[in-house]
């Protein structure tokens, strides 16, 4: 389990970056924290020609309210997000999902730019990304552009991020007045990719349900919005009930649902369900 | 005169042990703690190669050319080996029943996923992976044959062709009249388990620097050895070596649990040293080579279970169909542990006659391997189901069906259906204390409330025993050649007084050290530091087996102590030459030797041991002089197998009763334990506090079976769990905490009335484990017959239930 | 055979600069050439924390990390936690309260724990456990390590000292 041989390039600015990026013409590698890339350079399932390791762009590594949205430079760890202040009091859900990531030595290197990219469908941060409609900042040749969530991930492994371009910065609105939040999930082990989980960001107004976001992973290529559950919700009065035959909605419009050793397709469809009436009603508590 | 090797601790020559029986700490710990250690991969050789290994990326296939000239070509490369070698300098593995074994290299065909079929030496790891890019082989695949039950069908796949059948071993055993008992009885109950692929998974994979000697035809072997008289024996017969010629260096190594293995690694990067002049080959098993291929995988079972019960709740009668699926062949011992069960087949209970209907079978998956237990976790779990199944339909509560069916204690020395003799044991004692700790009355309270509630909440109270110190007789029941299993030590005292035990085994930590530091110490009344434990090679070392089996360290207690006496018996001579009396005259006592009663004729042991070496001219004409001894330690009364397998195997039964409150998420089906109770009885323990670890450890094993740990292949024979994303080791957040009893019953037969104790508690947990989850479904009139049980398939088992209950 | 680079790093103190291939593992890089052995391999895909080491004063899988990366980085490895004076109070603890057997492991909780004993010397059980969550141990069943580590807190405490060697 040793890597196969590369070049390493260890840039200090973005220019530089993209400047290697083409010309290593799709074969090089964007080196973040390196928690999901070095096990599939050590298992050789990755073959880059070259390394472009962000390590050195400190200026990628923030945290900050900029307009309405919490502003991380793709470079930004996951224990900072976890443990910046500014995360926990405007943007709790962020917070609470790093807290299901992995284990603190992981999260220690892991990066927020690294898990976006990475686009694993059962990672928390990409469904967050989702249900708190994030955009994406991304710089390549021709200067920088910005991609919301729904377009960013487009498939399993496969983010909107062109072979000539880097995720610089994560915008992730802040969390509105009156609004509830949760993250449900169900693994293997604590700390274990989700089997499945669910975001789900509620907005009440009056005791009903004036905006309603649900967002599932694992289950699927990317994070898939329920947004049947999310009709069924709005302008409704919300109560257990309610979440409860809304939820039975989590399955519709899931397509390829993935199965594997651990879950069934058939065991996911309805850990769907089950999660989002969880998240449904704990949303609504926090609400 | 016979060696005297004392029953108790109380016959020890001390007024009052320090050591034995208290909990010291750990003599090995303080390098283990700073990483001073020297585990395998931190030894480095002049001259020393890296060995690289290409494995079959297919489950069954011919070999129809290999062609290695490109690595060979690449530099750092020195030499890559393939099936062609393996066919010139060695022989199939000899571990397999008779005619199963294969070349650690085949030239013919590959039947597993990660079999070996070529390998690099070169300068470094990284070389020797790139390497492996550069190896073209052409396969053309073979039919594949996964499913054992398929498997034994006429026309399937032949694993082995020369074999005719992937039946390795089909035998119907009988003990006692088990048809009239079912016949007989009131009540007959069946039903069918499945035990999923499981293993050991110690945290150090396996790792060895091989080296061929050219010009003395020896071969000389470091590495992570669990036995390494038994990997010599085997590397002589691979080779075709004299056993002599075979030096095998044990290093301390990170756990092995049975499922070190790593016979094919030795065996190839032996062949690469061969070919690289005698070079020395250094081969770290990677993690997923150890997860595919290594001594990773146990116990891939298929069972029916049948019990006859009278209506007072008594079992008379036990049938047992085992198809067990040992993989593409026998080599890793996967073999004998399907007859292991014969040493506790009946359990704690007093069945009368029983019933083994055992099939090994062949299959394109990994070669079946020991871990710890050895065969009897996944057999208790079946029969501890059946108790339950037969307490319910009976209305006799669970915990009060097995006291019902105990071997009273005054039965023993007790003798089972399958041969094997229990030793000792006080079982409803265990039992009680396990309800009192437990509370159990209580619990089946709290129980009730909640299933008011309607949440799935079990209690599971299982009983078994684990077998300790085996003998190989044991495995000549499925045809797999045995040897002793000697256990030495060489006690030697210095001029000062201060001691160096060698031995023959390395640090795997059980804190077997520690065991003969506290023995020698408490037996010549020395500090712990006064004594020393070095290990030494299969050249130099006393005859030893090493740990296994729950052997150690009931073993190196007889023959540390064997050896202490043949000491004490030189220095009562020499003692009572000096005080011109008799040697039977002279006691030891708290380390000083001289006339019980008489204050002027002590001498301490110090003393005399100076006498010995530095004026030996004093000593009497028959003594020998050095105050040194070696004890070589076997169980007493080990019997041959007779016609119908059975035998006298192992020498002990330790005991133990568990209890588990567990909870069921109906809607996720996530187990959530909460309390766990157990009480054991493993004789007297040595060092409490290493019994307890071990006890602690083992429930943890036993949980990741029940709960987490799986091998998933699919039909193509690919292994779906290659890594440690996909097979589930548990975490600290997985394992309880636990409250533990003990109850004392020491064995007649051993030395210091101990028990074999180190396979432990994995011989109860997944019963009792599974026991709760099924009390937990009784509301719901289904039953989780399958291990582990994952949450995908409780949910499974509760939905259905579910909607069965619904369209009723 | 790609180009070298040359890194140099602090590591238990002492600077070690070096060339290296850029593929080769800060692990394999700390045990080979540096010889500091007392890092062990485990699973080489970052689940089992065999591997975890201080980088810059945070755990890290130096499995999971490239020498590269660490230039310029101060490494602590569990060689830097005894002094010639004596053993480090968390090796001191798991020895008294048997919170090791086989203790190939071992090396990886000490890390992971001298860096939450560091930053929150009285942590609730759940917090231990949420670190020692990424520590995989197969011998002891943990039960033994969260006593080692409430002793370790109490021998801590007692001594007034910080869990983690001040780095240069």
């Amino acid at each position: 389990m040793k890597p196969p041989p590369f070049e390493y390039e260890a840039p200090t600015t973005i220019q530089e970056v993209v400047a290697l990026l083409q010309q290593h013409d799709g074969e090089a590698k964007i080196l973040a924290g390196g928690q999901s890339l070095m096990p599939l350079l050590n298992m050789r399932f990755a073959r880059p020609t070259a390394l472009i390791d962000l390590g050195r762009m400190t200026d990628l590594d923030y945290i900050r309210e900029e307009n309405g949205a919490i502003a991380i430079g793709a470079m930004t760890t996951k224990r900072s997000v976890e443990r910046s202040d500014l995360v926990k009091s405007r943007q709790p859900l962020l917070h609470a999902s790093t807290t299901w990531i992995a284990h603190p030595q992981i999260r220690n290197r892991g990066t927020v730019g690294g898990s976006m990219a990475q686009a694993d469908p059962a990672a928390e941060y990409p469904a967050v990304a989702v249900a708190l409609d994030a955009e994406f900042v991304i710089a390549g040749p021709d200067g920088q552009r910005s991609v919301a969530a729904s377009d960013f991930f487009i498939t399993y492994l496969t983010t909107a991020l062109k072979e000539n371009e880097v995720l610089t910065e994560i915008r992730v609105p802040v969390l509105p007045e009156r609004t509830g939040w949760s993250i449900q999930e169900v693994a293997r082990r604590h700390g274990d990719f989700a089997m499945v989980g669910a975001v789900a960001i509620l907005g009440l107004a009056g005791g009903s349900c004036e905006s309603a976001r649900v967002v599932l992973f694992g289950v699927g290529a990317t994070p898939q919005r329920a947004t049947s559950v999310e009709q069924a919700l709005i302008g409704q009065a919300a109560s257990e009930a309610l979440f409860a035959t809304a939820a039975e909605k989590a399955a519709e419009g899931l397509e390829d649902t993935i199965s594997d050793v651990h879950a069934s397709a058939e065991y996911r469809r309805h850990l769907a369900q089950v999660l989002t009436r969880r998240a449904l009603a704990e949303a609504a508590e926090r609400a | 005169m016979a060696v005297k090797i004392p029953n108790s601790i109380d016959e020890l020559p001390t007024s009052s042990p320090r050591f034995i029986g208290h909990r010291v700490k750990r003599v090995e710990d303080t390098g283990l703690v700073t990483g001073r250690t020297e585990f395998i991969d931190n030894v480095s050789m002049t001259g020393m190669l890296h060995c690289a290994i290409l494995r079959s990326p297919i489950a069954h296939a011919k070999i129809e050319k290999i062609d290695v000239s490109a690595a060979l070509d690449l530099p750092g490369v020195v030499a890559v080996v393939t099936g062609e070698d393996a066919a010139k300098w060695s022989h199939p593995a000899a571990s397999s029943p008779d005619g199963w074994g294969t070349y650690c290299l085949p030239a013919d065909k590959v039947r597993f996923v990660g079999e070996p079929v070529a390998a690099v030496a070169a300068t470094s790891r990284y070389i020797a992976e790139d390497a492996l890019e550069l190896i073209e082989i052409e396969y053309e695949p073979l039919d594949v044959v996964s499913d054992p039950v398929a498997a034994m069908e006429d026309g399937s796949p032949l694993v082995i062709e020369e074999r005719g059948s992937n039946v390795m071993l089909q035998r119907v055993f009988n003990w006692g009249d088990t048809d009239a008992a079912f016949a007989a009885a009131d009540h007959v109950f069946s039903e069918k388990f499945r035990w999923n692929r499981l293993g050991a998974n110690p945290i150090e994979t396996y790792g060895c620097i091989s080296e061929w000697d050219p010009t003395e035809l020896g071969i000389t072997v470091r590495g992570a050895f669990q036995s390494p008289s038994h990997m010599a024996l085997g590397r002589a017969m691979t080779f075709g070596l004299p056993s002599n010629k075979v030096r095998m260096i044990a290093h301390p190594h990170g756990g092995s649990f049975g499922g070190k293995g790593g016979v094919r690694g030795t065996d190839v990067s032996l062949l690469l040293s061969r070919k690289t002049g005698g070079r020395p080959i250094k081969w770290i098993e990677d993690r997923m080579e150890y997860l595919a291929a290594g001594g990773s995988q146990a116990w891939d079972r298929r069972y029916e279970f049948s019990i006859a019960v009278t209506n007072d709740g008594i079992v008379t009668g036990l049938k047992v169909k085992l198809v067990d699926d040992i993989g593409a062949n026998g080599e890793g011992f996967g073999a004998i542990s399907a007859a292991k069960p014969l040493a506790a087949f009946t359990g704690p209970y007093t069945i009368g006659a029983a019933q083994y209907d055992l099939s090994l079978v062949a299959t394109n998956k990994a070669p079946a391997s020991p871990y710890r237990g050895m065969g009897p976790p996944p057999h208790n779990f079946a029969l501890e189901q059946m108790m339950d199944i037969a307490a319910r339909s009976l209305g006799i509560d669970t915990a009060e069906f097995r006291r019902r069916n105990f071997i009273p204690k005054d039965a023993f020395p007790y003798i089972i259906p399958s041969g094997n003799e229990y030793d000792s044991g006080d079982y409803e004692a265990v039992l009680d204390k396990v309800l009192a700790l437990s509370e159990y009355e209580k619990l089946r309270e709290e129980q009730k409330l909640a299933r008011e509630q309607g949440r799935l909440v079990g209690i599971g109270v299982a009983s078994a025993i684990e077998p300790g110190v085996f003998d190989w007789n044991a495995y000549a029941v499925v045809g797999v050649q045995g040897t002793g299993v000697p256990e030495g030590a060489t006690v030697s005292i210095d001029i000062l007084g201060k001691v160096m035990v060698r031995v023959g085994f390395a640090l795997e930590g059980q804190g077997q050290y520690t065991l003969v530091t506290q023995l020698v110490a408490d037996y010549f009344g020395l500090e712990m530091e006064d004594v020393s434990v070095t290990m030494l090679d299969t050249a130099s070392a006393p005859p030893a087996f090493g740990p296994g089996g729950s052997r150690l360290g009931v073993a190196i207690t007889g023959a540390v102590l064997g050896a202490c006496d043949r000491i004490r018996v030189k220095m009562c001579k020499v003692v009572a030459g000096l005080m011109q009396t008799e040697p039977e005259n002279i006691q030891l006592m708290d380390g000083v030797f001289g006339i019980p009663g008489v204050s002027e004729a002590q001498m301490p042991m110090a003393q005399v041991a100076g006498t010995m070496l530095g004026a030996s001219h004093l000593l009497p004409p028959d003594v020998d002089p050095r105050p040194e001894a070696t004890h070589v330690w076997t169980a007493a009364g080990r019997t041959p197998v007779d016609e119908e397998g059975r035998t006298k195997s192992y020498l002990t039964a330790a005991h133990a009763v568990h209890i588990v409150l567990l909870e069921i998420d109906p809607d996720t089906g996530m187990v959530e334990i909460q309390k766990y109770v157990l009480v054991d009885d493993c004789g007297t323990r040595l060092n409490p506090a290493t019994v307890e670890g071990q006890t602690q450890g083992s429930v943890a094993q036993g949980i990741g079976a029940a709960l987490l740990e799986e091998y998933v292949y699919d039909e193509d024979g690919q292994l779906l769990t290659s890594t440690y994303m996909d097979y589930l080791l548990p975490t600290i957040h997985d394992v309880p905490a636990l409250v533990m009893g003990e109850v004392v019953t020491p064995s007649p037969f051993s030395p210091l009335g101990a028990k074999g104790c180190g396979e432990g508690a994995i011989h109860t947990t997944p019963a009792a484990v599974m026991c709760a989850i099924n009390d937990a479904l009784v509301p719901l009139g289904t039953r989780a017959n399958e291990v582990p049980a994952a949450p995908n398939r409780l949910w499974k088992l509760i939905h259905t239930a579910r909607e069965n209950t619904s369209s009723d | 055979m790609a180009t070298m680079k040359t890194v140099r790093m602090k590591v238990n103190g002492v600077t070690h600069e070096s060339e290296v291939e850029p593929r080769t593992t800060l692990v394999d890089f700390l045990r080979g050439p540096l010889a500091l052995t007392g890092t062990h391999v485990g699973c080489e895909h970052g689940v089992c924390g065999a591997c975890t080491i201080l980088v810059d004063g945070r755990t890290a899988r130096s499995c999971l990390m490239l020498a590269v990366q660490a230039d310029g980085a101060e490494i602590t490895t569990v060689e830097g936690l005894a002094t010639p004076e004596g053993l480090h109070p968390i090796q001191q603890a798991f020895i008294e309260e048997h919170g090791l057997q086989c203790g190939f492991c071992t090396p990886g909780f000490l890390m992971s724990l001298v860096e939450l004993l560091s930053e929150n010397p009285d942590p609730s059980d759940a917090e231990i456990k949420d670190v020692l969550g990424g520590q995989i141990c197969r011998c002891t069943g943990y039960q033994s390590i969260l006593k080692s580590v409430h002793s370790a807190i109490a021998k801590l405490r007692t001594a007034g000292v910080a869990a983690q060697p001040p780095l240069a």
